[in-house]
């Protein structure tokens, strides 16, 4: 047996055994963005199309299997979808600023050893291919905090129905206050353990501080970080804005319904 | 009231402090990285002048069309005993920018001057690399500035554990790398409980929730890598290829399994968190709540976290690759080939990170409640 393989077997049966059926949903749901992710990278080969665009496909297409499929669609699923991908484009700008700026797309010339085999002229616009690099590293942890924001403020307003636009969006940036350290901190220690190499070669050929910041690869992972922040931070007032508007709207037009039904 | 209005005063006088000195720090180091040319030692220049000389379009042998450039450029040297003065420089790049990049002007480059030219009038040199250090900054300040004004005091917190993090992994390589004798694994040992303890502590305070959440997080953690390092044991590391492992100055094993680890740490850290502040509040709300109904609910809230929390490593891991992917496809290698080749490890440590994930939400919870058990015994 292959070590993948095991691997992904032993996960398997961890997850039925303490999810049960969700807990295939959500071992399926990995395969599901594993297939969209491959998708995403076969159709960029093609230069005629813009990675930025196929991005942002991609981007919806995991947001809806990683909400949806996972969860239920309700009220609280699709504001959080919506929220999604709202934050995603913004955050998309944002980076794609950036990339075009700091010139971090593509290979370093650490990297020039392994490289040398192959040709580097292939038409695809790498520097596009950079920001979906940082937005798909993202994606995850968007979804993840956008529906634990939106599902206790739909608690929330269930056992208050009176609360009005405003609370609701102060209890839901409240709670996201709360998981914004610890989703933070899942992205930091992600991106420190796929550095390591990288940090120890940096040592061990001791690169001066000034060297390091500047190199490609290192400004690229510490902008990718710093972007992922960035991401998990937008998401919050975002969704809360969102749900807050979506709940109360909706209560607003059933009075309505309501009122209409008694005249 | 008249204390109420002065309680207000004082904590507007501490704020005010607070942001003047957050904009202080923004400003002074905005200006000085613009103007830090002197502390480098390599040449810098600053493009000031630009001709695109030729353009010629170029189709490699696997029939993938591109355009090379070639740019001649003006620059002013800004540090160094030729401060002042103009170089010229020429540069070739690509449409697609792989290895290569188009300068604009304003734009400032680490170069090299030519020693041995012989128009003396002329300084001629070579461009090694693009100075990121000013867009490193402003992504950093703005990435700072996000999270104070959404998270306030949680979001200062978590830049404090990141830097503190950040600070203690490069200590510990270094104590790696200039100690022989003591293991990557050891050092990365004990830097996850560091980690942990940090991270908690500085985002949930001193409390019970967050000594169970500790010890559910390190429990997790130590359990996944045992069976990480039994099945790569027993498989004898079938399908795992290191060979194209970057950047590797020492045992590429043992860096992965290293890596692998303070990795996931955060995700379990996340799950550990979740599953005991959620379960003592259970337990507060409710103090006579059975032990049974504890756990039902515990697994519940867990049932919703792992699949999510998956999916964040995942993206995480795999998203990096993708350049590397588009360049092996386009340079005809076979997918399964590609794939194998370039995501093995990657995938390895997103399913590894995964276990931990999953492994935390019962240890999360049978610590949990052990605390809470005997919470109530001291009652």
């Amino acid at each position: 047996m292959n070590v993948l393989m095991s691997l992904a077997a032993i996960l398997l049966i961890l997850m039925i055994w303490i999810g049960g059926k969700k807990g295939i949903r959500s071992f399926f749901a990995l395969f599901f963005n594993f297939g969209v992710l491959l998708l995403t990278i076969i159709f960029m080969t093609n230069p005629n199309f813009n990675p930025i665009i196929i991005t942002l496909i991609a981007c919806v297409v995991i947001s809806y299997i990683n909400i949806f499929y996972i969860n239920a669609v309700n009220t609280t699923t699709t504001t959080a979808f919506f929220s999604s991908i709202i934050t995603i484009v913004v955050l998309l700008f944002f980076i794609d600023i950036v990339t075009n700026n700091a010139m971090i797309q593509g290979f370093g010339e650490e990297e020039t050893e392994e490289l040398s085999i192959f040709s580097l002229y292939i038409g695809v616009d790498f520097v596009k291919i950079g920001a979906s690099v940082i937005i798909m590293s993202t994606i995850g942890a968007i979804t993840d905090t956008a529906v634990a924001i939106s599902s206790p403020m739909r608690e929330m307003f269930k056992h208050n129905p009176t609360i009005s636009k405003k609370e609701l969006f102060t209890f839901g940036l409240s709670i996201g206050k709360d998981i914004l350290g610890t989703s933070a901190n899942t992205l930091f220690f992600a991106f420190f353990g796929g550095y390591m190499a990288l940090l120890i070669w940096f040592k061990d050929l001791s690169y001066s501080v000034g060297e390091i910041v500047n190199s490609k690869i290192f400004s690229a992972e510490i902008i990718t970080i710093f972007c992922a922040g960035i991401g998990v931070g937008l998401i919050i007032p975002i969704t809360s804005w969102i749900s807050a508007f979506f709940l109360v709207q909706t209560k607003e037009k059933d009075k309505t319904r309501l009122h209409d039904k008694k005249s | 009231m008249n204390s109420l209005v002065n309680k207000f005063k004082e904590m507007g006088y501490k704020q005010i402090t607070l942001y003047s000195i957050i904009a202080f720090c923004f400003v002074a180091s905005i200006f000085w990285v613009n103007h830090n040319y002197s502390f480098y030692e390599r040449p810098i220049a600053k493009v000031i002048e630009i001709h695109l000389e030729d353009t010629t379009e170029v189709t490699d042998m696997y029939q993938n069309k591109d355009h090379l450039f070639t740019q001649s450029l003006i620059a002013e040297l800004k540090n160094g005993q030729e401060q002042g003065q103009r170089i010229h420089l020429t540069n070739q790049y690509s449409s697609s920018k792989a290895y290569d990049q188009e300068y604009h002007v304003g734009d400032e480059l680490f170069i090299s001057i030519d020693t041995n030219t012989k128009d003396e009038s002329k300084l001629t040199g070579t461009i090694e690399d693009v100075k990121r250090d000013k867009y490193v900054l402003i992504v950093a300040w703005i990435f700072i500035f996000t999270l104070l004004f959404v998270g306030k005091k949680q979001g200062l917190f978590s830049i404090i554990s990141l830097v503190v993090n950040a600070i203690l992994l490069s200590y510990a390589l270094d104590v790696y790398l200039n100690t022989s004798g003591i293991g990557l694994l050891f050092i990365s040992s004990i830097s996850i409980i560091l980690f942990t303890v940090i991270s908690l502590l500085l985002s949930n305070g001193f409390n019970e929730k967050t000594y169970a959440a500790i010890i559910a997080t390190l429990l997790g953690t130590f359990i996944s890598l045992l069976i990480t390092y039994l099945v790569m044991l027993f498989t004898s590391e079938k399908g795992l290829r290191y060979e194209e492992m970057q950047f590797i100055t020492s045992p590429y094993r043992i860096v992965f399994m290293a890596g692998l680890f303070v990795g996931a740490l955060g995700a379990v850290m996340d799950v550990a968190i979740t599953m005991s502040s959620s379960i003592f509040g259970l337990y507060e709300k409710n103090n006579n709540i059975t032990v049974k109904a504890l756990k039902a609910s515990g697994l519940e809230i867990g049932k919703d976290i792992m699949g999510t929390m998956t999916n964040i490593l995942f993206f995480a891991y795999i998203s990096g690759s993708i350049p590397m992917l588009i360049l092996y496809l386009k340079n005809a290698s076979p997918l399964a080939f590609t794939l194998s080749i370039n995501l093995s490890l990657e995938l390895a440590r997103a399913l590894a990170g995964g276990i931990g994930i999953v492994l935390t939400i019962p240890t999360g919870l049978y610590t949990t409640i052990f605390f809470i058990n005997r919470k109530r015994a001291t009652k």
